[in-house]
């Protein structure tokens, strides 16, 4: 196990050059200009010059780029070209929001999902079966940023029980939460549905009831403990999504998190800024994704022998 | 206390119901296990065997099973009637069942003194201290070594063999009345299935519980089995002494499958084999279900369905040659050929 984790952190080292490498690309194919775009419109042909040489943005790319990669390795990010604040400074403030964000979201995710999983499995194809089901198929077919403003208009603008927008109170983190989790949550229920009954009609499930165990017994500890294996799996691959989905519900909602950031970074072509915030949201994504390995294998230990 | 009926099936039928039809895979089954003692029964796979053990325990999986007539009568009560909530305080407590499948019948997430200890707590409300210390001892008692630590194991880091011995050691924690054993020791070698026949009679001479033993190989039920119930097509076919049966089976079924064990001493050149094919469950013939592959059959056998008769004391078998309506026909047929 201990040397699982170090060659899975080790996998990390590349995923920073890969990253970096193609964010970078992608920023330098972008039409646009960084220094014409700062120095404003209007400026002259002198004053941007004199911009893109203080930046280091008439060096090669390749010299661009290895600069970057040996300041990232020891903890600088660059200056954001708007206003030459540390780039790592301001992603500091967000990553806090938007991590709360994601946590809730994947709560929402994981909760609603296995209560409406387990809903349907325990009676299928009855009513309550169907009706989840719908739902659950509504869930992964809208788009999170209509959901969003759905949520919105009904609980916020015509009922006015939560906030429009912001990230203030408990309350502003509702709607946000849901928008961002239901998918995960339709996706999660159909996972809980399929395996729970592929596991009740598994041989143990009848020997737990050959043996006079109550029917909660069997299925919340004999049939469920089996069925979550396979979810856990899907619960971090939508760890992934959750993260590319915060950009757009930070920006339907107006919170100041690393998703928005990011956007409003491509939108000025602050390219040291867009390369922090995507290189902080893979790490963040890679480290989930080894946190839910590492939980996989201890719940099912058969693999960890392998 | 021996003697004394622990459990009765009269005309149990347990039939699936679907769009394809219905399948009659149990079909007026009648059988008395005493107190002590193993009641075998026998036939050929898909006869309706484990949908006659699992019927018992009411575990038939449903829709589509249903049992549709019938009394399962232990100690006089009937099953079929019962509440499930009465019925779950009998499972594992007062009838128990060994499956077929060792490697897939234990829940593989828990570990397998657990699984024992959970039904001591619920049936013999031990506390949690009391059931395991319990559950440590009955894996002793099915001899495996260093119960202490197996109980703490999940099932795959057992073998087929030990897997089968704790699924034993679950189904007597509770000392049942009743056994029901349904093919334990066909997925296993033949020397780990020698073991596990006699940990089973061990532990009965130490409970005292009947068995209900389902296998298809007549060599166990020679060894196991005191009375005798042979199967075929939903119904039992033949009953008798499983002493007697081997010298004297009187069904044509019972003795083609008695004819087709390799004999040791005999020099048998070819297995003998049953010839044609069985009946679908969903559709039976009108008259005898062996007819078809019976080398007596005539015409009666073809029109009418036999019952089961009481041919001597402890014999019953299904068949019209042991009928006076056979003697009076064979003896117009030898008139006619005369
Ligand atoms: N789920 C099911 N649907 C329809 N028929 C079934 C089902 N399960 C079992 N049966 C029928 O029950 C018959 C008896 O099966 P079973 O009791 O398992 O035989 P065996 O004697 O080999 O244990 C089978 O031939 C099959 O037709
Ligand atoms: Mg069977």
């Amino acid at each position: 196990m201990f040397l699982f984790i170090l060659k899975r952190l080790a996998q990390i080292v590349p995923v920073i050059l890969g990253v970096t490498l193609v964010v970078f690309l992608i920023m330098q194919m972008v039409p646009g200009d960084s220094a014409v775009i700062l120095a404003g419109e209007g400026a002259s042909i002198e004053t941007v010059e004199e911009l893109r040489e203080n930046l280091g943005l008439n060096k090669p790319l390749y010299e661009q780029y290895f600069s970057y990669i040996a300041n990232v390795f020891q903890g600088d990010f660059g200056n954001s070209l708007k206003n030459n604040q540390p780039v790592l400074d301001e992603i500091m403030i967000r990553l806090p929001i938007t991590m709360e964000l994601a946590f809730f979201s994947i709560l929402i995710t994981i909760v609603l999902g296995l209560i409406a999983g387990i809903i349907s499995a325990i009676r299928p194809y009855s009513l309550s079966d169907i009706g989840v089901m719908v739902v659950a198929l509504l869930g992964i077919s809208l788009p999170s940023f209509w959901l969003g403003l759905l949520l919105m208009y009904v609980f916020s603008i015509k009922l006015q029980w939560l906030p429009v927008a912001g990230w203030d109170s408990a309350a502003h983190i509702i709607l946000p939460a849901i928008t961002l989790g239901a998918g995960g949550a339709a996706i999660v229920a159909r996972m809980t549905r399929s395996s729970m009954l592929e596991v009740v009609g598994q041989d143990y499930v009848r020997t737990a009831r050959a043996k006079g165990l109550k029917e909660h017994v069997i299925i919340y500890k004999h049939a469920l403990r089996n069925a979550l294996i396979p979810v856990i799996t899907v619960v971090g691959l939508q760890f992934g999504s959750l993260l590319g989905g915060t950009v757009l519900v930070e920006s339907v909602f107006a919170i100041n998190g690393i998703g928005r950031m990011i956007v409003d970074a491509i939108r000025t072509r602050d390219i040291p800024m867009v390369q922090g915030g995507v290189l902080i949201a893979s790490l963040v994504f890679v480290f989930v994704n080894l946190l839910v390995d590492i939980m996989y294998r201890v719940f099912n230990k058969r693999i960890d022998l392998n | 206390m021996k003697n004394e009926v622990v459990l009765e099936v009269k005309n149990l039928k347990t039939h699936f119901i679907s769009k394809k039809g219905i399948a009659k895979a149990v079909d007026g089954i009648d059988f008395v296990l005493r107190r002590g003692e193993t009641l075998g029964i026998v036939g050929e796979s898909g006869c309706g065997k484990s949908m006659t053990s699992l019927s018992i325990l009411r575990l038939i999986p449903s829709p589509p099973g249903k049992i549709v007539d019938g009394e399962i009568l232990l100690n006089g009560k009937d099953l079929v009637k019962m509440s499930n909530e009465e019925l779950r305080k009998i499972r594992g407590n007062q009838i128990s069942m060994i499956f077929q499948e060792p490697m897939t019948s234990l829940n593989p997430v828990i570990p397998v003194g657990e699984q024992i200890a959970e039904a001591l707590r619920l049936h013999q409300g031990l506390s949690k201290r009391q059931a395991w210390d319990k559950s440590v001892e009955m894996i002793g008692l099915v001899g495996i070594p260093s119960p202490e630590k197996r109980a703490k194991q999940e099932p795959f880091q057992l073998s087929g063999g030990m897997r089968q011995r704790i699924m034993i050691a679950m189904a007597l924690a509770c000392t049942p009345e009743v056994l029901i054993a349904d093919e334990p020791t066909t997925a296993l070698d033949v020397t780990i299935q020698a073991q596990i026949l006699e940990i089973m009679k061990d532990l009965q001479k130490k409970i005292g519980m009947g068995i209900i033993f389902i296998t298809h190989d007549l060599g166990v039920v020679a060894e196991m089995c005191d009375q005798v119930g042979v199967m075929y097509a939903g119904q039992i076919v033949e009953h008798q002494n499983s002493a007697t049966l081997f010298r004297n089976p009187l069904h044509p079924y019972t003795q083609g499958l008695i004819g087709s064990l390799p004999k040791l001493y005999e020099n048998q050149e070819e297995l003998q084999i049953i010839e044609g094919t069985v009946p679908s469950p969903y559709d039976y013939p009108d008259g005898c279900r062996f007819a078809e592959r019976c080398p007596f059959a005539q015409k009666m056998c073809i029109e009418k369905q036999p019952e089961l008769i009481q041919y001597d004391e402890d014999m019953k078998v299904r068949c019209w040659k042991y009928t006076a309506q056979w003697q009076e026909e064979s003896s117009s047929r030898e008139m006619v050929t005369q």
